[in-house]
């Protein structure tokens, strides 16, 4: 295990546990502290979603029926999905298939493309109805924190699209792929955001 | 080890699974705390999985696992507070 | 000093600490104003003073902006300036109209000096803290984009790293969002929404990438740190920055007519505003304690050390205190809010100026840092400006509390010049603290020139 600056890690040598126990997490340690940034942003958010409703349940309740849920429970599918994507490129770049991984980051990234499309006909649908920021407050909610996590989902395709690229050019070895896994790190925050976003906006109530 | 399924797989098949629970839960068109509690406690899981299994985090220190588990508890946990208000 | 054309930033540091004079000289006047309203009228009055005040704090900020960048881009880029003459003529150029400005301000009224100006031409005066006339405001634009262009060239000429990216990135966006300062809709809602973006994504935004570049650059030199964990830190603090501070903008449309969204992306956004502040003072402190070597100039650390602290409580904390909506729906517009300004200002802007001209002037004056003697007394001003600028700020937030409890709480508010009357001794004590910063910065300008004669030679 090749070491260097972001990626120390040690042996704990403990007789219950031999497993290797890493000091920082996988990849790059900056994306984690920018992970963690855009944890705290959303977290509030969901949070003031909750607070805001418990002010007007029956606004609230009422407008989220006219919301597409099928589409929203296809979408937290697709995401998932794009995610296991990457933890398999993960695993392929770990074993040196540089190939294999570029192929794994494609199909996840196809994924975030299907997730752009169906979020694109549900804003389509909305937009058409002449809803807005202003409608109410739940669509200013629900339409601020989807075209945000929208636009997380953009962010963590262009990073796909870099690691990538990288990748088939043989930029990354079983031994060097910090930029791999720090590439998937951000995609999988896309969907663990999306794993609360959608029973919050969609489901409960 | 058991070789016949990827752990990483049986997790996807997991998470996939929990979120069509979720979905059915709110086709069938139930309300109320039961029904609130169980589809957040999904959402608990869900995200652990991802940040321990997905994100691998399982094999760092607890400070980093502690991160995400705090958010995660003081998130939903709120959440879960904001609708218990709003039940008399 | 490495590079011969890195003197150039000698005269901009001389320039700012005067203008920073000056600006303390009016804030002084304006103060007494507070409390003996026609102290000066009809020469000085309030408007002016205040305007004065502010306009010569942005300038002597810009002046300290571009003296560190002459000075920090050639020892970063590893090569000397592309053209140190034509940053010799702007510094004349913007001295000139700044003083020009300055001098427009006290001898005509403001009326008179927009019809002189050709404000009817293009409308863009009688805006805080973008009063300048039209001409002064096309002079900012070309100096700024000379000044652009010659620190650019040199970094394309250059090595390129981290810092100078962070720095040119900071340069540019000041100048692309001064740009709006051109932009004067009728709809005085418009107005206000586009003043924001020169003002607020200035000071919260852009300014803070010039605040980490600079802070970053002296760290570097100070403790031995290695490069590449300070370029990290760096990255981490301009991410945080820029993702709080551009929706954070909101925090200031919250009752001026814009939608209600406002209320919560303001309030949300801006409430994580601090913690890239607080990251700055943890890098610092951090950086400090891994110090690979003494370095003999001691007051430059405490200056940084200071930044971090100062902009985190004066930014982040006093900030924080009243950028939630539905808190500011009471203090909007108090003194709640010129206690903000005034430890913000301070820690954030004025510091790293000083942090950088304490660390270069000796530099540029060839020693590594100045006499013992001289650093003490630098250290006296340090905590004279500071303690009194902490004063200050606790002096204006309890008058700005007390002005909310009376005039905007109750069933029977009194008027605002009522309330006024009765946050008098707050204004006298804020007076008091200011004349105390007044000491803080002669002895600040003494100590350049006090018992260096012995002082070591560069090393």
């Amino acid at each position: 295990m090749v070491v260097n600056f972001n990626y120390m890690n040690i042996l704990i040598n403990n007789s219950r546990c031999t497993r290797q126990i890493y000091a920082t997490p996988p990849g790059d340690l900056a994306i984690w502290f920018f992970i963690f940034a855009e944890l705290l942003a959303f977290g509030i958010f969901f949070v003031a979603y909750a607070f805001a409703r418990a002010h007007n349940v029956a606004l609230f309740d009422e407008s989220q029926q006219h919301l597409n849920r099928t589409s929203g429970a296809i979408n937290t599918l697709v995401l998932i999905t794009g995610s296991y994507f990457m933890v398999r490129a993960v695993e392929s770049i770990k074993q040196g298939y540089a190939n294999q991984c570029a192929r794994w980051i494609g199909a996840a990234i196809g994924f975030g493309a299907l997730f752009l499309l169906i979020k694109s006909f549900e804003f389509y649908s909305k937009f058409s109805d002449g809803i807005t920021l202003s409608t109410n407050t739940f669509y200013m909610f629900y339409l601020s924190l989807t075209i945000f996590h929208f636009m997380h989902v953009i962010l963590g395709m262009v990073i796909l699209v870099a690691v990538m690229i990288k990748a088939k050019q043989g930029g990354y070895s079983a031994e060097n792929h910090t930029g791999v896994e720090t590439g998937a790190a951000y995609w999988h925050m896309v969907d663990l955001l999306w794993i609360i976003l959608f029973p919050l906006i969609y489901v409960i109530h | 080890m058991n070789k016949l399924i990827r752990p990483s797989t049986l997790i996807w098949l997991v998470l996939m699974l929990l979120t069509v629970a979720t979905y059915a839960i709110g086709e069938a068109g139930v309300g109320g705390t039961a029904m609130m509690l169980t589809v957040l406690g999904i959402a608990v899981l869900k995200v652990q999985m991802v940040a321990n299994y997905f994100m691998e985090l399982r094999h760092t220190r607890w400070l980093w696992r502690g991160i995400v588990l705090g958010w995660l508890v003081s998130v939903t946990g709120l959440i879960a507070i904001a609708y218990l208000t709003t039940i008399k | 000093m490495q590079y011969k054309s890195q003197a150039v930033a000698k005269p901009y540091f001389i320039a700012a600490i005067g203008l920073f004079l000056g600006q303390i000289l009016f804030g002084l006047i304006m103060g007494y104003q507070y409390v003996v309203g026609d102290f000066l009228f009809p020469a000085i009055p309030f408007n002016v003073a205040r305007m004065v005040h502010t306009n010569l704090l942005i300038v002597w900020i810009l002046f300290g902006f571009m003296g560190s960048a002459y000075y920090l881009i050639p020892e970063e880029a590893e090569t000397e300036l592309f053209s140190p003459k034509l940053a010799w003529l702007m510094f004349w150029v913007f001295l000139v109209a700044g003083a020009l400005t300055i001098v427009g301000y006290l001898t005509v009224p403001y009326a008179t000096l927009a019809s002189m100006t050709g404000n009817d031409i293009l409308a863009t005066m009688g805006r805080e803290f973008l009063e300048q006339p039209l001409p002064t405001k096309v002079g900012i634009v070309i100096v700024a984009l000379v000044f652009l262009f010659n620190i650019s060239m040199t970094v394309l000429k250059g090595r390129k790293t981290s810092i100078s990216l962070v720095l040119l990135l900071g340069l540019w966006g000041l100048a692309i969002f001064f740009l709006f300062s051109f932009y004067n809709p009728s709809n005085l809602v418009l107005d206000k929404y586009f003043w924001w973006w020169t003002v607020h994504l200035w000071v919260e935004g852009v300014w803070e990438l010039i605040l980490g570049a600079m802070l970053a650059f002296v760290l570097i030199k100070i403790t031995g740190v290695d490069r590449e964990v300070i370029e990290k830190w760096l990255y981490i603090i301009i991410a945080m920055t820029l993702i709080t501070g551009i929706i954070g903008t909101g925090h200031h449309y919250f009752w001026i007519g814009t939608p209600e969204y406002w209320q919560w992306f303001g309030s949300v956004f801006s409430a994580l505003e601090p913690i890239p502040f607080f990251m700055m003072t943890v890098f610092a402190f951090n950086m400090v304690n891994r110090r690979r070597r003494e370095h003999p100039n001691k007051v430059a650390t405490l200056w940084a050390l200071g930044t971090g602290v100062m902009s985190f409580l004066g930014a982040g904390v006093w900030g924080f205190l009243h950028t939630l909506a539905p808190v500011n729906f009471y203090t909007h517009g108090t003194q709640i809010t010129a206690a903000h300004g005034h430890m913000a200002f301070y820690g954030a802007y004025v510091m790293v100026n000083l942090t950088m001209i304490s660390y270069a002037m000796p530099m540029l004056r060839g020693r590594s840092a100045n006499s013992r003697a001289s650093q003490l007394m630098e250290m006296w001003a340090f905590w004279l400006m500071t303690i009194s600028i902490v004063c200050i700020t606790l002096f204006l937030t309890a008058a700005g509390i007390l002005q909310i409890w009376l005039q905007r709480m109750g069933t029977s508010p009194m008027s605002f010049m009522d309330a006024q009357d009765q946050i008098r001794i707050f204004y006298w004590a804020r007076e008091f603290a200011g004349l105390v910063f007044l000491v803080g910065l002669v002895l600040y300008i003494w100590s350049f020139f006090f018992k260096n004669s012995e002082a070591q030679a560069a090393g």
